[in-house]
């Protein structure tokens, strides 16, 4: 599904050099629940976005589905991100301004081809039920606490129906209580065939994955199976 | 798109409300303005009526003479007939072409009631201004023998009164008998609205029309006009003459209209670069707020260019709150007919000031959305 083959990250600027990732190997099976954990630093979100094609390696390629797509243009890309791959944020990055079912929406306004006004609506309610919120459809993101956005931010990420679900620290701004419920909500997407990369710094929820990989100062340093898919 | 775009500018209208107002009151003022120029550029499309290079207006005031004063005024016409660079003379009243007097009566004809200029003059006037009668004739003084006093009415004057009656031959205020009719007769000047009004014959007789228009022959200079002055000065005694080039005076009477254009003009122009350059801070600040919704964007499939559009359409909803609270008030103008303008003119007055103020806000609106488009989303939601 995702395959990132001898990536190489570095971020330059007039004085100073930073190498975030070096000789990353990494294969991403379908339906596969994959974490990644490693300190502050260690290029845990640059991996992240590499594979979200929110940016692109300095060396090395990114393939999705089995397509290279290092070289596609900004149009491609945004294309590939909309209808294959979803985020969620540990910030959770909800428009305030917007009720939570129009928030929801906001990935199909994108999608080539614009589904009408009506299925929208029909499959942005679907999302939130998928995550129990139907009955908050209409209010605001600052009217919820921090589990209801983080689950307005996965039924966003699911509205499209995409292959692939990148969440980047989507317990890290909850309590352990809500941080399970979150993890259920994904546990089950990924049973539902979602492949899902996870970055966290939660131990006991990088066991709840079927595989954990560990980065330290931009390398690799550990890839280990927890469960069978 | 639309319809979110809509959505979030609405749920947002609090914090754009002051925004609103001032594109809102931009619309207005360039409604007025707009309205303005309309007007008179219509107007400066309507032709003239007559020619008025090489004529010269000519006021004699008898001042404290009482005596012959109509017979001394035929002298001085006489006199001014004999130069040979004058090639005509027409004595007429005080409200000559481009000066600051008028003169306007109401007139009826059976049911049909005008107001016209009115203007006596005698059988040489549309020679000398070269006028062009379209039915009928110019009246002459051999005319006056008659019950009714002959009268030139221009084509204003004919639709207010006769519609599609032939005009010729009909008395009009039981003493007024049309014998011609010309086209336009804008006295005032090109940005004039073209009236109604009516010529009415000089009789020879009457004391109180002192102007003579003269038209001279090409390249006739400052020499002669000093020697006419001096000429009727001495035959004239007491009596005090005054010229007038009439493209002077078209100068002055374009002055008195194009002065207060140009000061709307300038206020409307400091107005409009104050809300661009609101709308140019306020779009800055709204991107540099909302980069973490600019890096969402691009995460969920929003192109740069799509970013970019996103806010141009952004500030295209605002600027269309505006104007519909903006048309709410326009429209009442031509609906009430207000200021007796053509219903035309203000719905062109509006679409121009629609235009404007899109060109506008598109205008304010570039520069900043193309910046938002270059926001790196990765580096966007790691800020965040």
């Amino acid at each position: 599904m995702i395959t990132l083959k001898n990536i190489e990250k570095v971020y330059r600027t007039s004085s100073i050099e930073t190498l975030a990732l070096t000789n990353i190997n990494l294969s991403i099976q379908a339906r596969e629940f994959l974490s990644i954990m490693g300190p502050s630093g260690c290029g845990k979100s640059t991996l992240m976005n590499l594979m979200g094609l929110l940016d692109l390696p300095s060396q090395g390629n990114v393939e999705i589905g089995g397509q290279v797509v290092t070289q596609y243009g900004d149009k491609e890309l945004a294309q590939l991100r909309n209808q294959k791959i979803g985020f969620i944020f540990q910030s959770f990055h909800l428009i305030n301004d917007l009720s939570v079912l129009d928030n929801v929406e906001i990935p199909l306004l994108y999608r080539k081809g614009d589904p009408t006004g009506k299925s929208r609506r029909d499959l942005a309610k679907e999302a939130l039920e998928r995550v129990g919120l139907s009955n908050r459809m209409k209010h605001f993101p600052n009217q919820l606490s921090g589990g209801q956005k983080q689950r307005v931010a996965i039924a966003r990420a699911i509205v499209g129906r995409p292959e692939i679900i990148l969440a980047d620290e989507p317990t890290g701004n909850l309590d352990s209580a809500m941080g399970n419920e979150i993890m259920a909500i994904l546990q089950q997407l990924n049973a539902e065939g979602s492949t899902i990369v996870m970055v966290t710094h939660d131990e006991s929820m990088a066991k709840k994955t079927h595989r954990l990989v560990r980065l330290f100062d931009g390398s690799m340093v550990g890839d280990s199976t927890l469960q069978t898919v | 798109m639309i319809r979110h775009l809509f959505k979030l500018i609405w749920n947002k209208k609090g914090s754009h409300a002051l925004l609103i107002v001032e594109i809102w009151a931009s619309f207005m003022v360039l409604f007025g303005l707009a309205t303005l120029i309309v007007i008179n550029v219509g107007n400066y499309r309507q032709p003239l009526g007559f020619s008025y290079d090489n004529v010269w207006a000519i006021s004699l005031k008898s001042n404290q003479d009482t005596v012959e004063v109509a017979q001394k005024l035929q002298r001085a016409m006489q006199r001014l007939q004999s130069y040979p660079e004058v090639e005509s003379v027409s004595r007429m009243s005080s409200n000559f072409p481009f000066s600051a007097s008028q003169m306007s009566n109401g007139y009826e004809y059976g049911k049909q009631k005008v107001s016209a200029d009115s203007y006596v003059a005698d059988e040489n006037f549309a020679k000398t201004l070269d006028m062009t009668v379209t039915l009928g004739r110019w009246y002459r003084s051999a005319d006056s023998i008659g019950k009714y006093t002959p009268i030139v009415i221009n084509q204003k004057t004919r639709e207010a009164l006769f519609t599609n009656e032939n005009p010729l031959g009909k008395i009009i205020d039981k003493r007024l008998k049309v014998v011609g009719v010309v086209d336009n007769f804008k006295a005032k000047g090109e940005f004039m609205t073209n009236k109604p009004a009516i010529f009415e014959l000089l009789k020879a007789d009457q004391p109180w029309h002192d102007t003579m228009l003269i038209k001279v022959k090409p390249g006739t200079d400052a020499v002669f006009e000093a020697k006419v002055v001096k000429d009727i000065a001495i035959m004239m005694n007491g009596w005090s003459v005054e010229v007038d080039y009439l493209t002077d005076s078209r100068k002055n009477q374009h002055n008195l209209v194009l002065v207060p254009v140009i000061i709307a003009l300038i206020i409307c122009t400091f107005l409009l670069i104050n809300v661009a350059l609101g709308l140019f801070g306020v779009l800055n600040l709204s991107i540099a707020k909302r980069r973490g919704e600019i890096g969402l964007r691009r995460a969920i499939g929003a192109t740069g260019n799509g970013i970019s559009s996103q806010f141009v359409g952004e500030i295209w909803v605002l600027a269309t709150f505006s104007l519909l609270i903006g048309l709410l008030f326009a429209m009442q103008f031509p609906l009430l007919n207000v200021f007796d303008v053509e219903s035309g003119i203000y719905v062109t007055a509006i679409l121009i000031a629609v235009l404007v103020i899109y060109a506008i806000v598109t205008l304010c609106a570039l520069f900043p959305s193309r910046q938002a488009a270059t926001i790196q989303p990765a580096v966007a939601l790691h800020e965040e």
